[in-house]
């Protein structure tokens, strides 16, 4: 029996696995609604400097597959937008998504930034973990897609307090508008895609870390905007407290994973990641000594145990066994990492410049509520559940996910994922048996 | 900053699109400030780039080129900047057999996030050409075309390009019986290769108007008179060159028409 | 022939341009360049405005090429070659030139000298713009089927995936039976379903899918053409089954490493993970002690890599034996253990609680075996244990097919150092090739659970079915062009292409190069290689190139 439905798909979430589902499902012909909750596309995977274990610089090789999904005559893209509800069967969805306003014409912003620069107001930057500070009318990033400026409500001037408006004086192109109001769309759609990837976990309640009574003591996502090109310290490894050069660095496994007081799993992905930041610290200044304290190192993946042997050989990062029990700080600010080593009696202390913290990879804030809309099953740790052997199917039929919001996992996972979440996807709206 | 001790050089950029055209691009985006001297030519990879066309550049009065392309393993064709750098070291070292500063060749890679870094490149690369100063403070203006027009025509020689395009292979996979050649036996054999067929080129460019004996042609160039028979020998063989007339007991030889 | 007309357009895009260049000294300038027939400003190009001001000044002033100065074609490009489009010109007759992102943005404190450079810029995009030429995006059609190689959990999921889809698969096993490693095991984990079910679900599922052909004892003798046209023979029990195909989709899986030599490797009283899944599905298990020894021949300098499911593999076995014998005493004595993920972490907690017993050895120290006796120096002990076994499993890596490149050359596919297929892009193309129109899933690309395999496989389906419900395929006609007079068939081309998209051919000229127009990326490596200078790059020529140097160095 062939079923008839809709050949519209829609995939929530914007990071690299949407995008590649996106780019799947639009170049086999299908319809596709790209639901993203924050202005930008690019995900997670924009705010990386470099990816294992080829070294390839992160944003360079997303880039062009944002610019494919955006340019992609099957993709329409929703970003600032949030789906609220989800009705009907597979191969008939009816959802309904708000798309936020932005208060700027889509249609006439360029990017040109020229608002941002006379924006008097200066709040944190999410992209930068707070590190950088942005404007209220902003651009998440510089290679946002799509280049459009947005102006944060909750800060806005005019917006809280009726005053302001300096950036409809400077925009030449008469992008500004106040009165936009947040819409609502109706989408009809056959089958659904979840790729809202993950969020790291904070470690501040860990106090025995010092993370954030310590100011060099970070997370690996910030550290990763550290040493990026385009981050808040142009690529210099700085340490966060005095701005010196960071020459002894110590990288903090199993920061929150494997941990049953807070996540009993394992992130998969931070033994990779955290060599990586080792010998990206040693290709930036061939005078930094890392240490990567670590339980297993779990190098499972293609090219991965070549690239930690590589490390150890030829860019001299030492791998100490042994669980972290606390971090302290001395005089100068430099934390001193105590580890209980696995063949030692007693803890060992490591005095280091910085210290980063491999934080654990959790399901994105939201997402109970989102699974509640959806209507579907998270399992034991908030992520959503799957079929062992039907690995995109969710507990509903006709809702396919993909990615970290399923599991943590790693870039090339995600896009395999993502290309096969498609496919389960595709078999219902692109007809054939049922 | 452009202007200083009155020379004002001439720089020509290939930038490949997916990384250094991209990084360039990063570099107007954030507002890195560079030089006005850069012109630049956009490739879709840097393994587009033929020497000759740079040869081409020198000839027409550029004071440097770059050849930017995407960093090794990051290329968007797998391969193309390998080939790049294969041509452009070689020809690199070549410019500075024929007595140009082998500087005013720029190879180098840029990634798409490297804004900054490619503003310093250009800044860098442009103090540096004005320090060394217009090409013709290498090499007179008279010898000047001679040179880079023989260089030219050695670098579209069937053989020498064979060689350079077959460098990586041989180098690196080995020949057909998985033998890997040599990095220095096989710059040895390229070279000579490239000089002989620049010499080559330097005699057929003297005789080429005019009928010369042997010892004259030695004299437009560093060769000598042993070497100039030499060539002539094998090139009057080929039919490239005829002996057009003798000159009491000196034969004159000429370029071949066609 | 027809007079080239070209129509120039200078964006000063609000301020960013026209604050800082002198625009109406360039549209002037440009009047007095060849061949221009028309030149204007726009304040933003791009816009609706913009746009039509395009399009009419290609109608009315019958402009034969166009010419933009302002942004960055990696941007804007596909934007304004539409629009040229729509007015009726050949999208590939229109030249970018940025003035923007690489001129006012970047000298903003020096803009005489900024705006000479746009001068000589556009000077050269002119001269480029004479001698492009219309280019039409080629189509080549894609046979409708897809040809599977391999019939494990991979294979069979590809085949289904795409068979429900409508499409037509050939799916090729070289065994009597589909079912591949999954014939070798007994339950799967975490499900604790028996392997043998999910093979008859399979295989039922394909029986009923009138899109799929199976052929079992059969194997791939010889794959011939490219990119959406792939013909060749399958030889079944002596038989030559020619076939065609569009796309190719490698599930060939891996083997199991038999540790022959080591740790006293008998397959009796030392057996392997594989060999103790037989062992546990013929019910065939009466012993007590047990000692399992992991990474035995992977992470050590003949085979750098972990095996990824070995760690998982002994574990479900080891609680599988728990049950059936809660009095068994089992030992695993691992160096890493690689139970990464959710549910894995979890298992390994349970099989800690339950009394499995973990002992970490060093690569340094490995296990010794003597007749009665595993002796392991424990690293976390600081001492050497003495483990009575009844029974010692060794946990071995999955190791490629020593067929694998076999296959590789047939498909023109390249293997990494360890034999598994290596694919186009580690990060971001983990299931294709660099040779289009072949794809990678399971174990054939790297070793991978049975989950693993089959997200895998809906992978490499998805990837497959795009050229497929296209039917075909769309170039960008942006490629390398052979001139059949000058080329002499030395194959430098052939050899050096990353892509494997030119190849000698027979010809009546003789041996000549040729491209295969479905698959050049026109990046242009052997245009600039060819010694005879034979190719042509399409709207990136020698001529071209060299005309912009030309116009940079002359004056005008």
């Amino acid at each position: 029996m062939i079923v008839e439905s809709r050949k519209v798909v829609m995939v929530i979430g914007g990071g690299i696995a949407g995008i590649q589902a996106a780019i799947d499902l639009g170049d086999m012909g299908i319809k596709v609604h790209l639901i993203e909750k924050t202005p930008s596309i690019g995900g997670r995977m924009a705010q990386l400097d470099k990816t294992f274990p080829t070294n390839d610089c992160s944003i360079c090789i997303l880039a062009p597959k944002m610019a494919e999904c955006f340019r992609h005559p099957n993709v329409t893209l929703h970003t600032y937008s949030e789906v609220k509800e989800v009705l009907g069967v597979k191969g008939d969805f009816s959802v309904k998504v708000l798309k936020k306003a932005r208060y700027v014409k889509e249609a006439e912003c360029v990017g040109c930034g020229d608002c941002s620069a006379k924006c008097p107001v200066r709040v944190p930057n999410e992209f930068d973990f707070g590190m950088r500070r942005r404007g209220v009318i902003y651009l998440p990033y510089l290679q946002a897609v799509p280049m459009v400026m947005t102006i944060d409500r909750d800060n806005c001037l005019y917006l809280t307090k009726g005053v302001c408006k300096i950036c409809e004086k400077v925009c030449t192109r008469e992008a500004i508008d106040f009165e936009q109001k947040d819409t609502e769309i109706d989408l009809n759609v056959g089958a659904i895609v979840v790729a809202t990837g993950f969020d790291p976990f904070d470690p501040t309640g860990l106090s025995e870390y010092g993370y954030k009574r310590y100011k060099n003591v970070i997370t690996a996502l910030e550290y990763e905007r550290l040493v990026c090109a385009s981050g808040p310290s142009g690529g210099h490894l700085i340490r966060p407290s005095d701005r010196k050069p960071a020459e002894k660095i110590a990288f903090i496994q199993c920061v929150g994973s494997r941990d049953v007081k807070n996540n009993p799993y394992c992130s998969t992905v931070c033994c990779m990641h955290s060599t990586k930041e080792a010998v990206l610290a040693k290709e930036h200044d061939s005078n930094v000594q890392s240490y990567v304290f670590y339980m297993d190192m779990r190098a499972v993946g293609k090219g991965f145990q070549g690239y930690v042997t590589r490390s150890e050989e030829e860019y001299g990062i030492k791998y100490v066994r042994g669980r972290v029990a606390k971090i302290t700080e001395d005089l100068e600010r430099n934390p001193i990492i105590w580890c209980e080593e696995s063949d030692s009696p007693t803890a060992v202390k490591t005095k280091v410049d910085l210290a980063v913290l491999a934080t654990s990879l959790i399901p994105r804030r939201g997402m109970e509520e989102l699974s509640k809309i959806l209507e579907i099953e998270l399992d034991a740790y908030g992520f959503i559940k799957t079929a062992s052997l039907e690995p995109f199917d969710s507990s509903r039929e006709g809702i396919f996910v993909c990615g970290c919001c399923r599991e943590p996992v790693d870039i090339p996972e995600s896009v395999a994922q993502a290309s096969g979440a498609a496919a389960r996807a595709a078999e219902i709206v692109a007809g054939g048996f049922s | 900053m452009s202007q200083q001790d009155g020379f004002d050089p001439k720089i020509l950029g290939f930038l490949c699109n997916w990384c250094s055209y991209a990084g360039a691009d990063l570099a107007g985006v954030s507002r890195f400030q560079y030089p006005t001297n850069l012109r630049v030519i956009r490739v879709m990879c840097s393994g587009r780039v033929d020497p000759t066309l740079v040869l081409e550049a020198f000839i027409r009065g550029i004071d440097g080129v770059m050849v930017l392309g995407c960093h090794p393993g990051e290329c968007h064709y797998i391969l193309g900047n390998y080939y790049a750098e294969g041509r452009m070291k070689t020809l690199q070292r070549f410019l500075e057999i024929i007595g140009v500063k082998p500087e005013r060749l720029l190879l180098d890679w840029v990634s798409a996030s490297e804004g900054e870094r490619f503003a310093n490149l250009v800044s860098d690369f442009t103090k540096k050409i004005v320090k060394i100063g217009t090409l013709s403070t290498d090499i007179s203006k008279d010898e000047f075309q001679k040179r880079l027009l023989a260089a030219k025509e050695a670098f579209s020689q069937h053989r020498t390009r064979w060689l350079i395009n077959r460098e990586r292979e041989l180098l690196v996979e080995g020949n057909v019986f998985g033998e890997r050649v040599d990095q220095d036996d096989f710059n040895k054999i390229k070279f000579e290769s490239v000089v002989k067929d620049y010499e080559k080129n330097r005699i057929l460019f003297a005789i080429r108007d005019k009928a010369l004996s042997v010892t004259e042609i030695a004299q437009t160039s560093t060769l000598t008179p042993q070497e100039v028979l030499r060539h002539l020998i094998i090139m009057e063989q080929n039919g490239l060159v005829t002996v057009s007339e003798i000159d009491g007991v000196k034969p004159m030889y000429k370029k071949m028409r066609g | 022939m027809e007079e080239t007309r070209i129509g120039v357009f200078v964006c000063r895009c609000g301020t960013n341009i026209g604050g800082f260049l002198d625009v109406p000294a360039l549209v002037d300038y440009v009047k007095g360049l060849p061949f221009v027939v028309f030149s204007q400003e726009n304040m933003y190009t791009c816009s609706e405005t913009g746009l039509t001001e395009i399009k009419s000044a290609i109608v009315e002033k019958r402009l034969n090429r166009v010419v933009v100065a302002s942004c960055t074609p990696r941007t804007h490009e596909p934007l304004f070659r539409s629009v040229c489009k729509e007015a009726g010109l050949n999208p590939y007759l229109f030249e970018f030139v940025n003035i923007r992102d690489q001129c006012s943005w970047v000298h903003m404190q020096e803009p005489e000298a900024a705006t000479e450079k746009a001068k000589d810029l556009i000077r050269m995009g002119v001269a480029r713009a004479k001698l492009l030429e219309p280019q039409e995006e080629i189509e080549v059609g894609v046979i409708p089927s897809a040809l599977v190689i391999g019939g494990g959990i991979a294979g069979m999921t590809c085949a289904l995936s795409l068979g429900d889809r409508g499409f037509e698969v050939i799916l090729v096993e070289r065994e009597k039976e589909l079912g591949g490693h999954l014939k070798n095991l007994h339950k799967l984990f975490p499900i604790q379903e028996d392997a043998s079910k999910l093979i008859e679900r399979k295989r039922m599922d394909i029986a009923k899918n009138r899109n799929i052909e199976v052929l079992t004892s059969a194997k791939v003798e010889g794959i011939n053409g490219f990119f959406g046209n792939f013909d060749g023979t399958v030889k079944q029990k002596g038989k030559d089954i020619p076939f065609k195909a569009g796309v190719i989709i490698v599930a060939t899986g891996a083997e199991e490493f038999k540790p022959i030599g080591m740790y006293g490797y008998d397959g009796v009283k030392v057996v392997t993970q594989l060999e103790l899944e037989r062992i546990l599905s013929e019910d065939r298990l009466s012993v007590k002690n047990i000692v399992m020894i992991q990474c035995v021949g992977a992470r050590n300098e003949e085979r750098n890599y972990c095996s990824k499911v070995c760690c998982m593999t002994a574990l479900k076995n080891a609680m599988r034996i728990l049950e059936e014998n809660p009095e068994s005493q089992i030992f695993i004595l691992y160096r890493d253990m690689q139970t990464y993920g959710t549910f894995n972490e979890d298992f390994y907690r349970k099989a800690r609680e339950k009394g499995v017993i973990f002992v970490k050895y060093s690569l340094q120290k490995p296990p010794v075996v003597n007749k009665r006796l595993v002796r392991v120096f424990d690293e976390f002990l600081g001492e050497e244990l003495h483990l009575p076994y009844d029974l010692i499993v060794l946990s071995t890596p999955m190791i490629a097919h020593p067929d694998s490149d076999e296959l590789a050359k047939m498909l023109k596919v390249p293997i990494d150092e360890y034999g598994f297929f290596l694919e186009a892009h580690v990060k971001l193309k983990p299931l294709d090739f660099a040779t289009d129109g072949v794809y990678l899933c399971g174990s054939a690309h790297w070793p991978s659970t049975v989950s693993e395999s089959i997200a895998q496989a809906y992978g490499a389906a998805s990837r497959a079915s795009i050229p497929l419900s296209r039917r075909h395929v769309i170039t960008e006609p942006i490629i390398a062009a052979v001139d059949e007079e000058k080329c002499i068939g030395c194959g430098l081309c052939e050899i050096i292409c990353p892509f494997k998209s030119i190849r000698i051919e027979e010809s009546p000229n003789g041996r000549i190069a040729n491209t295969i127009v479905a698959s050049c990326k026109g990046c242009g490596v052997c245009g600039a290689a060819c010694p005879q200078k034979a190719i042509t790059m399409n709207h990136f020529t020698d001529e071209q190139m060299l005309a912009e140097v030309v116009a940079l160095t002359t004056e005008r």
